[in-house]
């Protein structure tokens, strides 16, 4: 529980990248349409003079002479501003500098091969590696990334990082399994995959957590969006989670998305160090269906941690009236008891929409949660 | 022990495949460009099931986008619905949303179907779904009910293998896993057998195949022996192979034998050890090797080498050398 005004308000992780970064960060010129989303940003959000060498590289047409990192310091400023300018009081970078959440965390870590693409669907693919030996880390990873968040958000920092059971799903097992003796079947496979995750969690996650920790991170957020995959491996999840957390003094909490979370339930509860279930919502909900109903389990089941309560759906251009946001903040007060508990947020990254409709979603949770608030203050108003 | 090996599911698209469909998307190439690697890519996919000796050949299915969508662009009554995800795989399927009770479109999928098959059917193996998995993982708006709509959807099939045995086409596997991953009962289980005697109506002398995968098979045999189809397959990286019950002497069991969820190649003598058990426990007619799932979870090389391990599977056993 926190000691905050009611329903104080987080990001979960991305945002879609401007254009200007695109182009910056791949060293060419900005184009009429770049530039002037660049000018519109910075007379809104004045973050240019906050980094007037990078700002005047991009708009001379010289992003190549300071480099794409540099450019990207520039994306991710305008990200913590985007946030903080819609009055969230967690935020961080809007993902600016990560391309997706696979890939680069496996590149840091040793034990993997990449063994080509996948499709996901019709002509979109993604890059799968196998395990072909024990999983190490090179080197703590985010950590540089996140310094740069410390030095220059005013509102209080919340990481993503990837978890280990979602790392593991995504990639192919051959190393643990291939030590599982005999028939390599559902018993065996099973046991290959904790033994994965667990290793995944003790010798990559946990010390770049630490690392993350000794640079000043207080707040971390574990995306395991694989975990409604395999319900049956709820508990796996939770291990990881353990084995990723165990010893580190920091407030955790665990973000899935588009699941049925009665499913990964009770198991899901034994994440001891999660102070905070940042979950999808809104996505699910409409007239006919209360997608907020979910909560009462948690409930049933005893649990008192706070939610990070999605208010609003990344998959839809149609920004939530504020009444609408306040409304779900409601019913979930009813299901929880302890408005306290809540947390409000997007449901997931708004990397999926486009800038001018995330920055209106994001003004939506803000109303919404300020409009709750009045009204739990003052329910005659 | 009569053995026949082939493709379960579709193949994965190798990477110049891959970079040519990215590159049409970003409008870089045109269509024509990526028909070309289209053809290449199926000819070197009939080459391989031939070198490896495969008794039919699918030339991989590379164009469909999923299992589902042939028919859910181009059979009455149906549209195409949001990205869902396939089973539990990071993969993903458009919907298909029943808006009213379907019917086939005559021509529709012969179109569709790999340019190698329609020149040489008769070596050809004809990828469907399985009616109760189509009728399962679709939004039924039709005003039917459940039941109905998976019998309806086998009498469509139905008319699809009429029509391509009518072209020549001899082999047909129709890709139905959740009759083991959410095995039906009651009247849905009745709606099944009904939908594969519509087809099996059809078929003449042709040979049809139910392949399951994605979870152990054993509660479903119960249906699955009733389904008038030449031979079931099974997964058996899911199933308790021990725990097959005696078959019924005729009939054909399939096998999937090598893993799409993994990397790591299999022990083709474990595997075919394995492969005895469950021969021994079923006493089939014909064995149908074939991957336990489709392979295009995997990338083309492993993928690959999947294939050379199922054939070295069927070597192992026509040898003798399983144990």
């Amino acid at each position: 529980m926190t000691d905050r005004p009611l329903f104080p308000s987080q990001e979960i992780g991305s945002l879609a990248k401007p254009r200007w970064q695109l182009l910056g960060q791949r060293g060419e010129p900005l184009d009429d349409a770049a530039r002037a989303e660049f000018l519109e940003a910075d007379a809104r959000l004045a973050f240019g003079a906050e980094l007037p060498d990078r700002r005047d590289a991009l708009l001379a047409g010289k992003s190549r002479e300071v480099g794409g990192e540099a450019i990207r310091d520039l994306g991710a400023l305008f990200a913590i501003r985007t946030f903080e300018s819609a009055g969230l009081d967690r935020v961080y970078d809007g993902e600016a500098r990560r391309i997706e959440m696979y890939e680069y965390p496996i590149r840091q870590m040793h034990g993997f091969r990449f063994q080509g693409h996948v499709r996901s669907f019709d002509s979109k693919y993604y890059l799968k590696a196998a395990v072909t030996g024990e999983v190490g880390l090179d080197h703590p990873y985010h950590v540089e990334e996140f310094d740069f968040v410390r030095r220059h958000a005013h509102a209080e920092p919340k990481l993503p990082i990837t978890g280990p059971y979602t790392l593991a799903d995504w990639s192919y097992n051959e190393y643990y399994l291939a030590r599982q003796p005999g028939w390599k079947g559902r018993g065996a496979r099973h046991e290959a995959q904790r033994e994965f995750v667990v290793d995944l969690a003790r010798r990559a996650l946990r010390p770049t957590i630490r690392a993350l920790v000794d640079h000043g991170c207080r707040v971390i957020q574990i995306d395991e969006p694989a975990a409604g995959t395999h319900p049956d491996e709820a508990a796996l999840v939770v291990e990881g989670f353990n084995a990723a957390t165990e010893g580190i003094d920091a407030e955790f909490s665990m973000h899935i998305c588009y699941s049925d979370y009665r499913a990964l339930l009770p198991e899901l509860l034994e994440a001891k160090r999660c102070r905070q279930w940042a979950w999808e919502f809104a996505n699910r909900d409409s007239a006919a269906h209360d997608g907020y109903a979910v909560l009462g389990a948690l409930t049933e089941y005893g649990d008192t941690r706070d939610v990070g309560l999605g208010v609003v759906d990344v998959h839809r251009d149609a920004v939530e009236s504020p009444d609408m946001v306040a409304d779900r903040i409601r019913r979930a007060v009813k299901y929880l008891g302890d408005p306290r508990r809540i947390w409000v947020n997007p449901d997931c990254g708004l990397r999926t929409r486009s800038l001018p409709v995330a920055r209106a979603k994001l003004e939506a949770v803000v109303a919404g949660a300020t409009r709750a608030r009045a009204d739990l203050e003052n329910p005659r108003r | 022990m009569i053995i026949r090996t082939g493709l379960a599911g579709p193949f994965p698209r190798p990477e110049p495949l891959i970079a040519a469909t990215r590159d049409l998307d970003r409008g870089r190439v045109g269509a024509d460009t990526v028909e070309e690697v289209f053809r290449s890519t199926e000819a070197e996919v009939v080459g391989l099931e031939e070198r490896l000796g495969f008794d039919s050949v699918t030339a991989g299915y590379l164009r469909w986008q999923d299992l589902f969508r042939p028919f859910a662009e181009t059979w009455e009554g149906l549209t195409v619905g949001p990205l869902t995800r396939w089973l539990e795989t990071n993969t993903f399927f458009r919907q298909p949303i029943l808006l009213a009770p379907p019917s086939r479109a005559p021509g529709a999928l012969a179109a569709r179907l790999p340019p190698p098959l329609r020149s040489r059917p008769s070596a050809g193996r004809i990828l469907l779904p399985g009616p109760y998995t189509f009728a399962e993982v679709s939004d039924n708006r039709s005003g039917e009910t459940d039941q109905a709509i998976i019998h309806r959807l086998g009498r469509a099939l139905a008319e699809e293998v009429r029509e391509l045995s009518g072209l020549g086409f001899g082999t047909f596997l129709f890709s139905d896993p959740l009759l083991a991953v959410r095995t039906p009962t009651g009247p849905a289980a009745e709606a099944v057998v009904a939908g594969y005697q519509s087809i099996r109506s059809a078929l003449g002398p042709s040979t049809s195949i139910v392949w399951t995968y994605g979870a152990d098979a054993i509660d479903a045999f119960p249906l699955l022996d009733r389904l008038p189809v030449s031979a079931v397959g099974i997964d058996l990286s899911e199933t308790d192979v021990e725990r097959l019950p005696p078959g019924k002497g005729s009939s054909g069991l399939g096998l999937g034998v090598v893993d799409p969820r993994t990397t790591l190649g299999e022990d083709p003598a474990e595997v075919a050890r394995v492969v005895r058990i469950a021969y021994d426990r079923r006493r089939p007619a014909v064995v149908w090797l074939g991957p336990g799932g489709p392979l295009d979870l995997l990338p083309w090389e492993p993928a690959s080498r999947k294939l050379h391990v199922l054939a070295a599977v069927r070597q192992s056993l026509a040898s003798g050398g399983s144990t």
